[in-house]
C-alpha cells in the first residue's frame, strides 16, 4: 500500500490522485457542505421538483445543479450518492479481498480435495460474464445497500482466490514454511502470520482495479432497479431516475451524477493503474 | 479495406432501394391505420383471460351483446334490447341481419356457445370470464333471435356482465380449444376488422369488414404494433412510424405537442390508493421514532384521517402527473355511474392532521414502511416519495420500498407490509367497492383487494342492497350514498386517478379515448372525412 | 486433448447444473409469478388458487425443479407465464437481435482499437502513445448505461440524427429477422453499437498496443527496418500478423461478453434483444423464460472461450505443449 501513498513522480496520475482525494473529502464532508440533506423529506421542496440549473430554492440557497423529478437537490444528491457508491465499493471490495486471499491461501495449503473443491467453484463462477453473477445474487437477495455489498462481494472473491492461491503455492515450496511446520506452529497462525502476508501483495495490485469495477457494479445495479433504497439514491439510481427526463429536456437530473459518476471511476482507475506499474517490475521497465 | 467499403456501398444501395420501396406502397394504403400500442396481445381465443391487452385487440374482431359507453353505462351490442323476466330471468332480443366473418349468420346458438364455453368448458390459468359466467343457470332459445338467460341468484346486472363477453360462432363438433383458435383456424366474429394475421407479443394485423352490420369500418387495414416501452412508443409517433401511439407518458406530452401531432386524454375509470393493515393488534414494519415496535396505529380511525388530512393529492396530480391525473376522494372519478359528487378533495391541514395524531396518541408520530410497485402505474414510486415528504411535515417517517410488481403482491398477500400502494380498476363501480371496502368473503367473491382485512358490517349491507337495484339513477344514488358513509371511516387513501393519454398523427382527425383504458381502431376517425 | 475436451466439457455441465439450480431457486425465493398471470385489479382469491394450480406452482420446489430439469432434458423449457409462447423458442427469436447488435459493436470496435493500439506502440510514450493510453482508461471507466445516455443526448436529442429507441423494420433473411438491411434499422443500430463499441475499442488499443511495443523490439523488426521497408509496411504486413493471435482471442472473449452485458445498453435503447427479455422476465418472474436466456447465454458465453482455447492452442504451439 506505501506505493500508493510515496509521494507521485511527475506524470504519474498526480492529478488522478489528487481527483480522488477531493472525491474523498467531499464524500466526508457531505452533510457539512451539501446545502440539503436529501435524505431529509422534511428538507425536500416538492413543489421546486424539476427546477432547472440556477433556480433558486424556498430553502434560501441557489439549485447550481437543478432539482430532480420529486425536488431533490442534484448536488446535494451527488454529495450524498458519492459516499454510498464510496462506502459500498471500498467495504465490499476490502471484504471480498480478504475472503477470496484466505481461501485461496487456505486451498493451496490444505490442497487435496480441499484445493479440488474451492478450486472448482472459483472456475464455475468465473466461467460466468460477471453482471450475470451479479444479477442472480442481487436478484435472489432483494434490494438494500447491505445485499449490494454482499452481491459484490459474490462476484469478486473468486478473482482473488485464484491469484492469491497461484502465489500461496509456490510461498510454501519455500523452506521457512517448512520450518514453521517442523515448530509445530498452529496451522491458523502459519495460515495468517506467515503465508497470508506473503501472498498478499498481488492483490493489492488488483484492489483499485477491482474498486473502479465495485462503483461501476453498484451504479449498474442501481441503475437497473435493483439496488438502493429510492429515498436514498446513489450516483446509479440518480442517473436512473433522469433517464425518464431525458427526453423531455431535463439533461440535468442525470447528466451531473453520471459525470460525477464517470469522474470518479476514472479517478480510481488511473491511480490504479498506477499502483499496478509501480508494483509490476517488469511493466516498469515496458512503460517509462 | 477495399472489399468493406465495396459491401458498404452494396448495402447502402440495397438500403436505399428497399426505401423506396417502402415510400411507394404508402400511398396505395392511405386509409391503413398504424397503431403503437402498449398491450401484448397474449392470446387469439377471446374467452382466454379478462385483461384490457386481449379485450382492446380482439374487440376488432369479436363482439358482445351489450356494450359500454364512454361513461360505462351499457349500450346494445349484438342485443338490441333486453328486459328482466323476473329476479332470476333475463331475456335478451339479438340484432337481425349480423353474420360472422365467414358469411354464416349470428343466432341464439352462437350465443349458448359461447357462454357454456366458458361456463363449462375452458380452465384457463387467469380464470378467464368465469367470474361473469358461473351465475348463469341455464341458456335457452325460444327463438333464433331470442335468448333467455336464467342465472343462481338474484343478478341484477347481468347485462353489465355480458358487457364483458366475446361472442364466438358455434361449432358443431364440440368446444374450440385455445391452441386450436391460436394456431390452426384463424378466428372469426362478428366485428368491424377481419383478422388477417399475428406474431405474438409483436404485430397484429387487421382487414376491413366490408359487411359489418354497422356500415363500412373507417380504417381498410389495421396493423398493431406491440412497443411495450413507453419512449418507443413516443419515438414511433414522433418519426410518423405510427399514426396512433396509446398510454403516452405524461412528460412527454408537450415534446409531441410541439412536433404537430395531437393528444387526447380522459380520466380513467379507476383510482390509485394507500392502504393499511386495519385487523392485526400489531403490523409488521411500524416502529416508533427510536425503532420499537408500537401497536398497529392504523386501527385508530384518527390516524387514518390524519393521515389522509396530510396527503397533499393536487401534488401528485400537478407534478408528478404533470395534470394528466385528477387528486382523488373516492374510487371512480367523479361523474362515472355510482359515485358520490359530495366527496371532495381538499387541500393537506397539516396543523390540524398533528393535532388529531397527538389526539390519538401519537403526538411524535411514528415510523412505517409504505410500500409500493415499481413502474405498475404512472406515477407510483414517485407518489410514494410525495406521500413520504407530506407525511414527515406531521411526524410520520415512512419508508417508502418500491419491488417489482410480482415481488410487491407476493408481500402484501404475505402480510408484510403495514400500509401499501394499490390500484383499482374495473367495468363498474361495485367492482372496486367490492374488492377494496367490502369486508373478505370468498363464498361471495369479495374484498379480494382488501389485504388489510377492513370490515364494516354495517357497509357491507348498504352495498349489497345497492347491488340487488337495477342498473340505473336509483342504483347510482344507492352506491354513492354507501360510498360516502364507507369514506367517512377512512377505510383507505385514494391518491389520484391518472388520466390514459393517446397520441396521433395527421391521418387521424379525432381520437376518442376509453375510459376503461382499451385502444381500438374504431376510437380514431380517419382525417378528410 | 481428449481429456481436455472432455474436462472442459463437464465443467460446462456443471456450471449450468449450479445455474439451473441457483437462477430456478433464486426466483422462487423473489415471488409468486401468479400475480402478473391474473388480472389482480379484478381476480378473486379463488381465481389466484386457481392459477397457481394451473402453472404448478402448488407444487413443493423440488418437485417443480424436478419436472423443469426433465423437460429440458427432453428439450422443453416449458411455457412462458406471461407470452404463453415456448419459453426457448422465445429466446431464439430474440436472438438474432442481440447478436446484430453485438456483431455490429465488435465490427466498430476490432478495426478501429487494432489500428489505434498499432499506432500508439510504434512510437511508446509518443503524443499518439500518451492520448490512446489516457483515452482509454477513460473509456473503460464510462459506465455503459451513463454512456448510452450521452450518446442519446447527444447524436438523439441535440442532433436528431438517431433514433432515441428500439429497432428498424425487420427483414426476413434466413428464417429470421434482420434489421440492418435497412437503412432506418442501421440508422437505429448505431447508437447501441456504438455504446457496446467503445469500451471494446479501448480494450483492444491496450491489447494492440502491448503487442505492438513487444515486436517492434525485435530483430525481425530491426531488420526490416534496415531492408528499407516503409513503417507502414512493416506494421500492416509483419507486426499485424504477429499481434493478431491476442487480438483474436480478445475479440472472441469479449464477444461471448457482450451478450450479456447486452443487458444494460439493450435495457436503456429498448433493444428487442435477449438481455432485455431477461430483465424483463426477472421482472416479470418469468421463470421458463429466465431460466432458458440464463442457460442459452451461459452456454454462448462458455462456448466462445472453449472456441477461443481451442483457436489458440492450433494457433500457438506453445500452448499446445504445455
Amino acid at each position: 500500500m506505501r506505493a500508493f501513498w510515496k509521494r507521485p513522480e511527475r506524470g504519474r496520475a498526480g492529478f488522478a490522485r489528487l481527483v480522488l482525494a477531493a472525491y474523498v473529502l467531499l464524500a466526508l464532508a457531505a452533510p457539512a457542505i451539501a446545502p440539503q440533506n436529501p435524505y431529509d423529506p422534511l428538507q425536500i421542496f416538492g413543489w421546486e421538483a424539476s427546477s432547472p440549473p440556477g433556480t433558486s430554492s424556498g430553502g434560501g440557497y441557489v439549485y447550481l445543479l437543478g432539482t430532480d423529478g420529486l425536488g431533490r437537490d442534484i448536488i446535494s444528491t451527488i454529495l450524498y450518492g458519492l459516499r454510498i457508491s464510496l462506502v459500498v465499493a471500498v467495504t465490499s471490495t476490502a471484504i471480498a479481498a480478504l475472503i477470496g486471499v484466505t481461501i485461496g491461501v487456505s486451498a493451496a495449503y490444505f490442497g487435496r480435495w480441499v484445493d479440488a473443491v474451492l478450486m472448482r467453484i472459483v472456475d464455475l463462477q468465473l466461467s460466468l460474464p460477471t453482471i450475470l453473477v451479479a444479477l442472480i445474487a442481487i436478484v435472489t437477495l432483494g434490494p438494500g445497500i447491505d445485499r449490494i455489498i454482499l452481491a459484490i462481494i459474490i462476484v469478486q472473491w473468486a478473482t482473488y482466490a485464484r491469484i492469491a492461491r497461484g502465489v500461496a503455492l509456490s510461498e510454501i515450496g519455500k523452506p521457512y514454511l517448512d520450518a514453521a511446520r517442523l515448530l509445530r506452529l498452529p496451522t491458523g497462525r502459519i495460515i495468517f502470520r506467515h503465508i497470508l502476508p506473503n501472498s498478499i501483495a498481488p492483490a493489492i495490485t488488483l484492489l483499485p482495479i477491482e474498486l473502479g469495477h465495485a462503483v461501476a457494479l453498484e451504479a449498474t445495479l442501481s441503475f437497473l432497479g435493483l439496488g438502493v433504497p429510492i429515498d436514498k439514491p446513489s450516483l446509479g439510481s440518480t442517473v436512473a431516475n433522469g433517464f425518464q427526463y431525458l427526453l423531455t429536456g431535463q439533461y440535468w437530473i442525470s447528466l451531473f451524477p453520471g459525470l460525477a459518476l464517470f469522474g470518479l471511476i476514472a479517478s480510481i482507475n488511473f491511480v490504479g493503474e498506477d499502483v499496478r506499474r509501480s508494483l509490476d517490475p517488469r511493466s516498469r521497465s515496458h512503460d517509462a | 479495406m477495399k472489399h468493406l467499403s465495396y459491401y458498404c456501398l452494396r448495402l447502402a444501395l440495397m438500403a436505399s432501394v428497399l426505401a423506396g420501396i417502402a415510400t411507394m406502397a404508402r400511398p396505395v394504403a392511405a386509409q391503413a391505420l398504424r397503431v403503437a400500442t402498449s398491450y401484448k396481445l397474449m392470446t387469439l381465443d377471446p374467452h382466454y383471460a379478462d385483461l384490457n391487452e386481449n379485450n382492446s385487440l380482439l374487440s376488432h374482431i369479436y363482439e358482445r351483446l351489450v356494450s359500454q359507453d364512454e361513461h360505462l353505462d351499457p349500450q346494445p351490442g349484438l342485443a338490441t334490447s333486453w328486459k328482466r323476466l323476473s329476479d332470476t330471468r333475463w331475456e335478451f332480443k339479438l340484432r337481425e341481419g349480423v353474420r360472422f366473418h365467414d358469411g354464416s349468420p349470428f343466432t341464439a346458438r352462437d350465443v349458448i356457445y359461447s357462454l357454456t364455453r366458458i361456463r363449462d368448458f375452458l380452465t384457463p390459468p387467469s380464470g378467464g370470464y368465469r367470474s361473469y359466467a358461473k351465475v348463469i343457470k341455464s341458456v335457452t332459445a325460444p327463438d333464433p333471435l331470442t335468448v333467455v338467460i336464467e342465472t343462481n341468484t338474484d343478478s341484477p346486472t347481468l347485462p353489465l356482465s355480458l358487457a364483458a363477453i366475446f361472442i364466438m360462432p358455434h361449432k358443431a363438433d364440440g368446444f374450440a380449444s385455445t391452441d386450436e383458435l391460436n394456431t390452426a383456424a384463424r378466428p372469426i366474429g362478428t366485428g368491424p376488422y377481419k383478422f388477417q394475421s399475428w406474431q405474438s407479443g409483436e404485430i397484429f394485423r387487421l382487414t376491413r369488414n366490408d359487411s359489418y352490420w354497422g356500415g363500412v369500418p373507417a380504417w381498410t387495414e389495421v396493423t398493431f404494433r406491440v412497443i411495450e416501452s413507453p419512449a418507443a412508443r413516443v419515438a414511433a409517433l414522433t418519426t410518423a412510424d405510427v399514426d396512433v401511439a396509446d398510454s403516452i407518458p405524461a412528460r412527454d406530452v408537450p415534446g409531441l405537442k410541439q412536433r404537430g401531432l395531437k393528444v387526447e386524454s380522459a380520466s380513467a375509470a379507476r383510482s390509485n390508493f394507500l392502504q393499511f393493515d386495519i385487523e392485526r393488534e400489531t403490523a409488521p414494519g411500524v416502529t416508533d421514532k427510536s425503532g420499537k415496535p408500537i401497536k398497529n396505529p392504523f386501527r385508530d380511525k384518527r390516524v387514518r384521517q390524519a393521515l389522509s388530512m396530510a396527503t397533499d393529492r393536487s401534488f401528485i396530480a400537478e407534478k408528478i402527473l404533470l395534470g394528466y391525473g385528477t387528486a382523488a376522494s373516492q374510487i371512480f372519478p367523479s361523474g362515472l355511474s355510482g359515485t358520490s359528487p359530495n366527496l371532495k378533495v381538499t387541500a393537506p391541514d397539516y396543523g390540524a392532521a398533528k393535532a388529531l395524531l397527538a389526539e390519538a396518541g401519537f403526538p411524535d408520530g411514528f415510523n412505517v414502511v409504505l410500500a409500493g410497485p415499481a413502474g405498475r402505474y404512472p406515477g407510483d414510486s414517485e407518489s410514494l416519495q410525495a406521500v413520504t415528504q407530506n407525511w414527515a411535515r406531521i411526524g410520520v417517517r415512512a419508508q417508502p420500498v418500491v419491488s417489482p410488481f410480482s415481488v410487491f403482491a407476493t408481500q402484501r398477500a404475505k402480510g408484510d407490509y403495514p400500509a401499501w400502494y394499490g390500484g383499482c380498476s374495473g367495468d363498474a363501480v361495485t367492482f372496486c367497492l367490492d374488492a377494496l371496502l367490502a369486508s373478505p368473503n370468498v363464498e361471495l367473491g369479495t374484498g379480494s383487494l382488501n389485504y388489510g382485512r377492513y370490515s364494516n358490517p354495517q357497509f357491507d349491507a348498504m352495498l349489497a342492497k345497492a347491488k340487488t337495484i337495477e342498473e340505473g339513477p336509483v342504483r347510482s344514488a344507492a352506491l354513492a350514498a354507501a360510498t360516502e358513509f364507507v369514506m367517512a371511516d377512512y377505510p383507505m387513501l385514494p391518491l389520484y386517478h391518472f388520466h390514459l393519454i393517446t397520441g396521433y398523427g395527421q391521418k387521424v382527425a379525432s381520437y376518442a379515448v376509453h375510459p376503461r383504458g382499451l385502444t381500438t381502431a374504431m376510437q380514431a376517425v380517419p382525417a378528410g372525412q | 486433448m481428449t481429456s481436455a475436451i472432455v474436462g472442459r466439457l463437464s465443467q460446462a455441465l456443471l456450471v449450468l447444473l449450479a445455474l439451473s439450480v441457483i437462477g430456478f431457486t433464486g426466483i422462487h425465493s423473489v415471488g409468486n409469478p401468479v400475480y402478473n398471470v391474473v388480472n389482480i385489479e379484478t381476480a378473486t382469491a379463488e381465481d389466484i388458487r386457481n392459477a397457481t394450480i394451473a402453472l404448478g406452482l402448488d407444487q413443493p420446489l423440488w418437485w417443480q425443479y424436478c419436472r423443469f430439469m426433465s423437460n429440458v432434458l427432453a428439450g422443453n423449457f416449458g411455457t412462458s407465464y406471461i407470452y404463453h409462447l415456448p419459453a426457448f423458442a422465445l429466446v431464439m427469436s430474440k436472438v438474432p437481435a442481440t447478436l446484430e447488435l453485438a456483431t455490429t459493436a465488435m465490427l466498430i470496435a476490432a478495426p478501429c482499437g487494432t489500428l489505434l493500439g498499432l499506432l500508439a506502440g510504434r512510437r511508446q510514450g509518443g503524443w499518439i502513445d500518451r492520448a490512446v493510453l489516457k483515452a482509454s482508461v477513460f473509456a473503460l471507466s464510462i459506465p455503459s448505461f451513463w454512456l448510452s445516455m450521452v450518446l442519446i443526448l447527444l447524436g438523439a436529442v441535440a442532433m436528431g440524427w438517431f433514433p432515441s429507441s428500439g429497432r428498424g423494420p425487420t427483414v426476413l433473411l434466413m428464417g429470421q429477422e434482420w434489421s440492418f438491411t435497412t437503412l432506418d434499422g442501421l440508422r437505429h443500430l448505431a447508437l447501441p453499437a456504438l455504446t457496446l463499441a467503445i469500451p471494446n475499442v479501448a480494450l483492444i488499443a491496450r491489447l494492440a498496443r502491448a503487442g505492438t511495443a513487444e515486436v517492434e523490439n525485435q530483430d525481425f523488426v530491426r531488420f526490416c527496418r534496415a531492408k528499407g521497408l516503409s513503417s507502414r509496411r512493416i506494421l500492416f504486413r509483419h507486426t499485424l500478423p504477429n499481434i493478431s493471435i491476442p487480438i483474436v482471442t480478445m475479440i472472441g472473449m469479449q464477444f461471448g461478453g457482450m451478450l450479456a452485458f447486452a443487458v444494460v445498453v439493450e435495457t436503456i435503447f429498448a433493444w428487442p434483444g435477449i438481455g432485455k427479455l431477461l430483465i424483463d422476465s426477472i421482472q416479470l418472474l418469468d421463470r421458463p423464460v429466465v431460466m432458458a436466456t440464463l442457460t442459452f447465454v451461459s452456454v454462448a458465453f462458455i462456448g466462445l472461450n472453449a472456441l477461443v482455447d481451442l483457436f489458440y492452442a492450433v494457433l500457438d504451439p506453445r500452448v499446445r505443449l504445455s
